[in-house]
């Protein structure tokens, strides 16, 4: 155990920058970004402080504890175990890339970094909490500045009017950027209030005098609570991993989304959801998890297919990729619902691996959209003769989307299908490995439709490489996703281990079930 | 003094309550600002005579001090009520209530 | 040097100039110095590997050595590391001596490219190396996965290399799909296998309930990647890719991986009898259908494409009669030859700048060292006796003659007549067909391409003596004996051979056997099948799917949203706007507390 307030000092400095540049006039570009980007520099080394010092026995780890309603419980209850290390890590190195990655944003850049820092400092907060009031308060400050997010810096795209739901088009202006703000802000705090429900269900059948984790996870919940907590816990959190049908907020909301916020919101915010699930559902309420464990599978398996034939069909690139997210957080959920060791390795795996893929997949779709002024992969091609390096990146990406060895989404992956043939139900395994080759066809499709075939036609004269510093987010991402490929067991031996932790009491209970 | 001297409590509640009664009225019914303000004046004035009644006949200031402070209160909610006036008809030239109807869903 | 040095030396210095020339673009974009230093390091990986098989055949035990990988529970499940025994180290041999010999032929084939392409295409052939010997070297079948998987990556930038023509996008694209559909059956086998005994080795059969399902799924795999009908539709547009390539990886290397996977996890294949009967036919009916396509071709490399797929049909067929020195002997035999052919074919692409064997008329005339060197290639594919390709055709059609396979057999030797028929078709008509205008002006190829043509055709023809020393490296016996299948093989193939000189050579013969099917074969009916299959199955699927995600899922969402907003359009009615309501609303409110207060109080 450190003495140094390492967790503090990550999951605040955002913060501090944020309130620094409260301070800083408006047109000074230069102090804005190094302000930003040190304080993120400054979690990343942090982080990287906590992971490296990490002891790979296990348990809980650079604890700090500090009252804050002593009569109710509450307390600002900082830890760590093996999965909040890696996302911990995750968080730190996506958010670095991603102020990188904004670095040309022209209009109110200061008011957009306030944001996205206090964003972070939220996310962060999520992975290190064990206190879960606090944890909710760090959920909701993650959740909420999306709204402005994308309703001020966002993008809008018509979607034309069909179905027979066409009426509402109109009403609701489908695929403006206030759309896409509203619908994912209001989607995601109903699924707050289902997860508010569960929490206050959970402290009060405990007694009503903790909200921390590890009372609660000693406080043997009744089991008529825990079978109905644990699926507004699932239906709450999942709403943010993109759970079908509750997904839709994602595709509208990402393709609205400025560059660093879809990155951090696909690579990072869908992360909170799927940890909530499994850190709050299934290991406080492990009953709940084991009677709800096949209908959590087969909605993940939905998620899996579903998303990728969904992004089979689009033709705008962010949508393709939004798409994508769905279906590999339907991985991350499938890994979850094995309740196996091999599925839950595989889910964190697979949260670490899809952040760095998604985030690198939003960089470059930022690029390419901020060059060409064009999302539809129909009117693009050729683009690997004016910007090779983007056309390498992001066929780096593909791959480690659709599972090629030697990038981190293989490993997360065939550890999933791994837990997924000694689950509850085997033939999701195969599902999931259909999802990967339909992962296949969408990628490669994309991949020769945008950077293949003849020169770039005239009206695309402006494309060109990266410069400067939209290098750093690319190379970093692209680093990791190879190095976490070939040596995964930089983060999976911290994993395993609280795997082994959290899913000790989850097997004891299937047990049970299995034989009364 | 004598808690006997002058009418009894009860017609001093009444009174009191005539009073209210007459303002709730105005309010309700005027469609001149001014006249409701005044209306307004009368219940407040309805009160402030409980306060003083009340506190007489159970024979302490408390009362009487409640409604020297209500008045000033009083005071100072029609110097405000008649600034608002004031600005309502320099914008609207017309103090009609029936015209202000900016909170309409 | 260890044995384990020189393993790991012969994937490490690939490795090293991989990455040299991916991260040093300098380097890269100066073209030559990439392409010298990539062959280099193949001719240097080569000579590793020499060395190591040297020391197997001098009687150096097996050696494993690994580093663990993948944990569960603290327990290591998967590790990645070299086993060297006598089947690894000849295969790494013979892909590594492949690989130095096409790596020198592309510095004069691949000259007249743009610099930066050249460092590209040199950088990915190391990769390719690298991912090669990763798969031949493998301790367990994760590995091999692993490495499966990137040589597959490595066909799909190498045949998109040309990557502005659509036709190479498409084709990179269609392979890499194909062979990953079947992956998808390789990745079931190893997730139902861990399932089964908690490991990936392929040293022990699966246990009961999944004997045969787990390498059957295997097999899907090894159906994509080794071409078998009907998976093969990728091999043929592979060509689209740099003719080295197609040398290296789709005729001698990676194709042949699917073999080496069954050889390989051959204890699992053992225990599924059922399976190496459909083996043995799926192989047989892979040769026939292929040769019978080949001989429709007029485009080189595509006659030499279904060749290939047709002899990998022949290996499969052999190790389904049981017999994996059979399939694996073919395999290295063919190794050679084929990639001679596919060299010699470029050669002659380079000359006339066309791939049509009728563009390439009287070749024999201008470019007569290439052209003797694939006639040899040539004989040794055809089972000219005492080629190479003779004795591992004679030991394949032995081996199931012996296992009782005789349906097999009889396809097999019809597709041994065919490829005699078709080779010699290409033969008459590219070297001594009528002379063409593009052939006017060819010119024998550079030294450079040359010297490697020529030492294949060295193992083209005396290739076949290796027979003895592979089955000593497995410790078998192989004595070669003429047997009257041997024979029936034999005239076989010269009648197929005479038959293609009478039609294409003297043109005494001018007759079309069926011209009906030859209209249906260049029709593609395969690809027809699984084309539909794409439009009609999938694309579809897609479209449904996604248009029921926008307008369906989503409007329902949006329809709750709207309703929300409708009740509170319909509760608006109620402000008026008039302060006077709002105090009557409060009058009434405070009477109402006050009545109810005073009912409640006195009840």
């Amino acid at each position: 155990m450190s003495a140094f307030p390492w967790l503090s000092l990550v999951v605040f400095a955002p913060l501090v920058a944020a309130l620094v540049l409260l301070f800083v006039p408006a047109g000074s570009r230069s102090t804005t970004r190094v302000v930003a980007i040190a304080s993120t520099l400054v979690s990343l080394l942090g982080s990287l402080r906590v992971a490296l010092g990490f002891d790979p026995a296990g348990g809980v780890q650079f604890r700090e504890r500090y009252p804050l309603i002593e009569s109710l419980g509450i307390a600002l209850d900082l830890g760590v175990d093996g999965w909040g290390v890696s996302l911990l890590l995750l968080t730190s190195i996506i958010i670095f890339a991603g102020a990188f990655a904004t670095w040309t944003l022209q209009e109110r850049d200061k008011e957009f970094y306030i944001l996205l820092l206090a964003l972070v400092c939220g996310v962060f907060g999520v992975f290190v909490s064990l206190d879960l009031f606090v944890f909710f308060l760090f959920y909701e400050i993650a959740v909420l500045p999306m709204y402005l997010l994308i309703g001020i810096w966002g993008s809008t795209k018509k979607v034309a009017e069909a179905g027979p739901f066409r009426f509402l088009f109109r009403l609701l202006d489908v695929g403006g950027k206030e759309y896409a703000a509203m619908k994912l802000t209001l989607m995601l705090l109903l699924g707050s209030a289902f997860i508010l429900l569960g929490i206050l269900g959970m402290v009060d059948a405990a007694g009503g005098g903790s909200f921390s984790m590890e009372a609660l996870a000693s406080a043997d919940l009744p089991r008529g609570l825990q079978l109905w907590a644990f699926p507004a816990l699932w239906l709450g959190f999942g709403t943010l991993a993109g759970v079908f049908p509750f997904h839709t907020w994602s595709p509208d909301g990402h393709a609205s989304a400025p560059t660093a916020v879809s990155m951090l919101h696909a690579g990072v915010l869908m992360k909170l959801g799927a940890f909530g699930v499994m850190r709050v559902g299934m290991v406080l309420l492990p009953e709940g998890a084991a009677a709800w464990a096949g209908v959590v599978g087969v909605v993940a398996v939905v998620n899996v297919v579903y998303g990728a034939l969904s992004a089979m069909r689009q033709s705008d690139l962010k949508y393709i990729i939004a798409y994508s997210s769905v279906s590999h957080m339907g991985v991350v959920m499938l890994g979850a619902a094995t309740l196996t060791v091999d599925g839950w390795n595989g889910a964190v795996f697979q949260m670490f691996a899809h952040g760095l893929m998604t985030g690198l997949f939003f960089a470059l779709v930022g690029l390419v959209y901020e060059r060409a002024h064009d999302r539809e992969i129909g009117n693009m091609g050729g683009f690997a003769k004016a910007m090779p390096a983007v056309a390498v990146f992001f066929t780096i990406a593909g791959l480690s989307s659709l599972g090629m060895p030697g990038l981190a989404g293989f490993v997360a992956e065939l550890l999933v299908f791994l837990g997924a043939w000694g689950g509850p139900m085997p033939w999701w395994a195969l599902a999931g490995i259909l999802g990967a080759w339909i992962t296949a066809v969408y990628v490669l499709r994309a991949v020769r439709a945008i950077f293949w075939g003849q020169g770039p036609p005239e009206r695309y004269t402006h494309l060109h490489d990266p410069r400067g510093p939209e290098w750093v987010a690319l190379v970093v991402l692209a680093g990791c996703l190879i190095l976490f490929g070939v040596a995964p067991r930089l983060i999976l031996d911290d994993i395993d281990v609280a795997t082994g932790e959290h899913l000790a009491p989850v097997t004891a209970v299937a047990a049970e079930q299995v034989t009364p | 003094m004598s808690l006997a001297a002058g009418p009894p409590l009860v017609a001093w509640l009444l009174l009191a309550a005539a009073l209210f009664c007459v303002g709730v009225y105005g309010v309700l019914t005027r469609k001149n600002l001014v006249a409701i303000l005044l209306s307004v004046e009368l219940m407040a004035n309805a009160v402030n005579l409980n306060l003083v009644a009340l506190g007489r006949y159970q024979g302490e200031l408390l009362g009487q001090a409640v409604a020297l402070f209500g008045m000033a209160l009083t005071v100072a909610e029609v110097g405000v009520g008649l600034a608002i006036v004031i600005l309502v008809h320099r914008r609207r030239q017309g103090i009609d209530v029936d015209e202000l109807s900016g909170l309409s869903g | 040097m260890t044995t384990l040095s020189l393993s790991l030396a012969v994937l490490g210095m690939p490795l090293a100039c991989f990455v040299l020339l991916a991260l040093a673009w300098p380097l890269r974009h100066a073209g030559r110095v990439a392409g010298w230093l990539s062959a280099g390091t193949a001719v240097a990986s080569f000579a590793a590997s020499a060395a190591l098989l040297a020391r197997v055949l001098g009687g150096q035990g097996p050696l494993t050595w690994t580093v663990p990988w993948l944990v569960h529970g603290g327990r290591t499940i998967a590790e990645l590391g070299v086993h060297v025994d006598g089947i690894s180290a000849s295969m790494l041999a013979v892909v590594t001596l492949v690989a130095a010999s096409v790596q020198v032929y592309s510095l004069g084939y691949m000259a007249s490219e743009p610099k930066p392409d050249q460092g590209r295409y040199f950088a990915w052939h190391s990769l390719f190396i690298v991912a090669m010997g990763g798969l031949v070297l493998a301790p367990d079948l994760l590995q091999l996965f692993l490495a499966w998987e990137l040589v597959g990556l490595c066909s799909y930038l190498l045949i998109g290399f040309y990557w502005t023509k659509p036709s190479a996008g498409r084709a990179a694209v269609k392979a890499f799909w194909v062979t990953k559909f079947a992956d998808m059956g390789l990745l079931l086998g190893l997730v139902v296998l861990y399932g089964a005994t908690g490991a990936f080795s392929f040293e022990q059969a699966a246990p009961d309930p999944v004997t045969t399902l787990v390498p059957a799924l295997l097999f899907v795999g090894v159906m994509g990647k080794s071409a078998q009908v009907p998976l093969h539709i990728w091999l043929p547009d592979a060509m689209e890719g740099p003719t080295p390539v197609s040398a290296l990886l789709h005729a001698a290397t990676m194709v042949a991986a699917g073999v080496f996977l069954v050889v390989r996890a051959y204890p699992l294949f053992e225990a599924a009898p059922a399976l190496l009967t459909f083996m043995a036919w799926l192989g047989a009916i892979t040769a026939l259908v292929a040769a019978v396509t080949a001989v429709v071709q007029d485009d080189i490399k595509k006659v030499l494409a279904y060749s290939t797929c047709s002899q990998l049909g022949y290996m499969v067929a052999a190790l389904g009669s049981g017999s994996l020195l059979g399939g694996y002997f073919h395999l290295t035999t063919h190794a050679f030859f084929k990639a001679l052919l596919f060299l010699g074919a470029g050669a002659a692409i380079h000359a006339v700048h066309s791939n049509s064997i009728h563009d390439m008329g009287g070749l024999w005339t201008k470019t007569r060292a290439s052209a003797v060197l694939f006639i040899a290639g040539a004989l040794a594919l055809a089972g000219f006796p005492l080629f190479a390709g003779f004795f591992s055709k004679d030991l394949a059609l032995e081996e199931l003659a012996h296992a009782g396979h005789w349906g097999p057999l009889g396809l097999l030797l019809a597709a041994a007549g065919l490829t005699a028929f078709y080779m010699t078709r290409v033969v008459a008509i590219a070297f001594f067909g009528p002379p063409s205008e593009k052939a006017a002006h060819a010119h024998e190829a550079p030294a450079t391409m040359l010297l490697p043509m020529a030492v294949l055709g060295l193992l083209a023809v005396g290739g076949g003596l290796s027979g003895g020393t592979l089955a000593g490296l497995w410790g078998q016996p192989y004595h070669f004996a003429l047997t009257p299948v041997g024979i029936a093989a034999t005239l076989v193939g010269l009648g197929g051979i005479g038959l293609g000189v009478l039609r294409y050579g003297t043109r005494s013969w001018t007759g079309d056997l069926l011209p009906g099917l030859r209209a249906f074969i260049l029709s593609g009916p395969v690809d027809r099948f699984w084309l539909g299959a794409w439009r009609q199955g999938l694309l579809p699927v897609a479209r449904a799917v996604g248009w029921f995600d926008r307008y369906v899922i989503d409007g329902l969402i949006n329809l709750v949203g709207v309703a929300f907003l409708d009740a509170g359009r319909r509760v608006r009615a109620l402000q008026t706007g008039r302060a006077q309501d709002y105090v009557l609303a409060v009058l009434l409110g405070v009477v109402a507390f006050v009545a109810w207060g005073v009912v409640g109080g006195a009840g």
